[in-house]
């Protein structure tokens, strides 16, 4: 489903990614990790089509379609989505109408009929119940004060309305105390498909306990420089990140 | 050789002494003295130049290039249909070019006592109102414009409601221009008089049914006695070729209450001016308005308002979206006199700049004379935000479609002003429509 290689990427002439390669199939979750500044939001940044990084080398394909040559948008129509770590705030614009409009761009690229006023709240009602959001949500704007948590599971929401064929859920746990992880996670979970990908990118072991990949990857210095299964992560819990580096620099 | 400006005075000048034979209210000697003294001013003050500094940024030498002329008094044939907006229940009146129009008005449903309609029925039928109250808010005439107006008053609209008359159903007011050949000008006069206790909402549109090119020339006087409130909504969409100007003069007196809302969308020229005169403690106004200007449009916000008496709240925030080569002027001043303690006094412009030639000249300005008052200003002038763009998006959200609801979003703060449901979506639909209009997917890249 996603394929990257080699790919390099600086901001304003700092490299960040240093020729990174991963691989993703359908049905799978992977998990990747590593220190603050390894290029783990960037990484999440650039397949969603963010601006401000130069891609100066590799590649990106969804699909077997060059993923960087597309407008953000038109990655979303395709099925990419990314779960910010710090949700934006769109005052002024309500919560239902955003959704609304992001889910029929969204239906009009894949060819499927828009969805009228009775329709949508049909389909976003029974989403509403998998992050244990209140219909009030929808008549607030779009994480215009909400809380930490809040936004975060409004992200969540955004997905599962959206359904995406890969989800990039970016540092999802960070600022959510116990009780709203849990909600966030069981909200991802219950998205977890054969047919969906998922990429979990965090700093913290946490989430894992959570939502368990299927592969651990840690990224540092802009590579991935070590993969395996689930026991990497507990292992990184126990040693930190020093030990790969270390050992990377050995 | 004569320069624009004093070829215009000539010209309107002589309008003035060619219409007045035609003009309403004859053996009314306060009349004919209100209209002599303003001909005179008109040509003491001449028309306003950039020097002047209420002018600094507007000028008005596209205006003085045309010669307009009062619309003839045959009845242009409208269709209101096209102007009515569904489920707005409403007492009704029309001016076409500035004349009341009894047959596409409906004013039948009034309660007893109240007066919505003509001011030149009300001067030719019972002038104690008009003769007792006109020229009083707006005083001497502070330019040309007014002066032009006041010599000439003839038609407008008033309204009169009666001590302690709560009128539940809303005015609403239509005023309509057109001119298929010459081009007009229109000089509504308006008197609005709530005696102590009165409430009323009136709504006022400003629209053509063509693209014609003429001159919207109204003058407001609204006088609100102690207790009354009043809710004044106004949407200008006025042709793409016209000059529109709006001055209001408001006079509150104590514990009275003033709402209003503006839109101004549409014209090439247009400028409205809001004065608001606290004359009686503890009284209140809030001023909301949003602009939108693009190509070959001027827009322009004045707002006086003094504080000449203690306790007394004004809230002001204006906003507008400015695209393409659209250019905008706020000029926003309070005035906190030295016995006006306890004053409540705020103001704030915000604009958006959808493209690299759209202008806006913004200037809040605060003078204050008292101590112990509330009072702060501030401007802000700024561009979508690109993380907001990049989060809709993000969500398949097409960009030209992310940029109309980040606007309409920046907009919807003002919008929610309005307190009525009926009118809300309609001005929400309109603003949308000039933002689709605007391009502004390629402006904004």
């Amino acid at each position: 489903m996603l394929n990257i290689e080699k790919l390099q990427a600086s901001v304003d002439d700092k490299p960040i990614l240093n020729g990174l390669d991963l691989k993703v199939n359908a049905g799978e979750v992977h998990a990747i990790m590593g220190p603050n500044g390894s290029g783990k939001s960037t990484l999440a940044h650039i397949l969603a089509g963010r601006e401000g990084y130069k891609v100066s080398g590799g590649t990106a394909s969804f699909e077997g379609e060059d993923l960087l040559a597309l407008a953000p948008e038109e990655r979303a129509r395709r099925g990419l989505f990314l779960a910010l770590q710090y949700p934006v705030e769109l005052p002024g614009v309500n919560n239902m109408v955003f959704l609304k409009t992001a889910l029929n761009a969204v239906r009009a690229a894949r060819g499927k009929p828009l969805l009228d006023a009775v329709g949508f709240m049909k389909l976003v009602r029974e989403r509403l119940g998998l992050v244990q959001m209140d219909e009030r949500f929808l008549k607030r704007n779009v994480n215009a004060g909400f809380s930490g948590g809040e936004k975060k599971r409004n992200e969540i929401l955004q997905m599962a309305v959206l359904e995406p064929k890969l989800a990039i859920l970016d540092e999802t746990d960070s600022g959510l105390d116990i009780d709203a992880l849990r909600v966030v996670a069981d909200g991802v979970n219950a998205l977890r498909s054969p047919e969906r990908a998922m990429i979990v990118v965090t700093h913290y072991q946490r989430l894992l306990d959570y939502i368990q990949p299927d592969f651990v990857h840690v990224l540092a210095g802009g590579r991935i420089v070590r993969s395996g299964d689930r026991t990497l992560a507990l292992e990184l819990e126990e040693k930190g990140y020093g030990w790969l580096e270390q050992e990377d620099a050995a | 050789m004569n320069t624009p400006a004093a070829e215009s005075l000539q010209h309107y000048g002589d309008v003035l002494t060619r219409i007045q034979p035609q003009l309403t209210g004859a053996g009314q000697p306060w009349l004919a003295q209100h209209r002599r003294e303003a001909a005179a001013s008109l040509q003491q003050l001449g028309f306003p130049q950039r020097r002047q500094e209420a002018w600094r940024y507007t000028s008005v030498d596209r205006l003085l290039q045309h010669a307009f002329i009062p619309a003839g008094a045959g009845q242009p044939e409208i269709d209101l249909n096209a102007f009515l907006l569904p489920q707005l229940d409403a007492h009704r009146a029309v001016f076409v070019n500035g004349r009341f129009v009894a047959g596409l008005s409906s004013l039948e449903a009034l309660p007893a006592g109240v007066t919505v309609g003509s001011l030149k029925q009300q001067i030719e039928r019972n002038p104690i109102v008009p003769a007792k109250w006109l020229g009083q808010a707006a005083g001497a005439p502070q330019h040309a414009f007014s002066a032009l107006n006041t010599a000439a008053i003839d038609d407008g609209l008033i309204i009169h409601v009666p001590q302690g008359q709560k009128l539940e159903r809303l005015i609403e007011v239509l005023h309509l221009t057109t001119a298929p050949t010459d081009a007009v000008m229109s000089q509504s006069r308006n008197l609005l008089l709530l005696e102590a206790g009165a409430q009323a909402t009136l709504v006022e549109r400003f629209a053509s049914p063509d693209a014609a090119l003429y001159f919207n020339n109204n003058l407001s006087e609204i006088i609100l006695q102690d207790d009354a409130e009043l809710e004044h909504v106004w949407l200008q969409e006025e042709s793409p070729a016209a000059f529109h100007l709006h001055s209001l003069f408001i006079n509150q007196q104590a514990r009275s209450r003033y709402r209003n809302t503006g839109f101004a969308l549409g014209g090439t020229w247009s400028r409205t001016e809001l004065n608001i005169d606290f004359l009686g403690a503890a009284a209140a106004a809030e001023l909301d308005g949003l602009y939108v200007a693009g190509d070959q449009q001027l827009t322009d916000a004045h707002i006086d308002i003094r504080h000449s008496v203690p306790g007394c709240q004004s809230h002001t925030n204006y906003k507008g979206l400015l695209h393409g080569r659209g250019r905008a002027v706020f000029d926003g001043r309070i005035e906190v006199k030295a016995n006006a303690g306890k004053t409540d006094a705020h103001l704030h412009n915000a604009n958006l700049l959808l493209s690299r030639n759209a202008e806006v000249d913004t200037k809040p300005q605060l003078e204050i004379y008292a101590d112990d008052v509330k009072c702060s200003h501030g401007t802000t002038v700024g561009q979508l935000d690109p993380a907001q763009l990049f989060y809709l998006r993000s969500r398949g959200i097409a960009a030209t479609e992310a940029r109309r609801l980040l606007c309409l979003g920046f907009a919807g703060e003002i919008i929610d002003r309005c307190g009525i449901a009926a009118l809300r979506e309609s001005i929400e639909a309109a603003v949308a429509a000039r933002l689709e209009q605007a391009a502004i997917n390629v402006e904004a890249e």
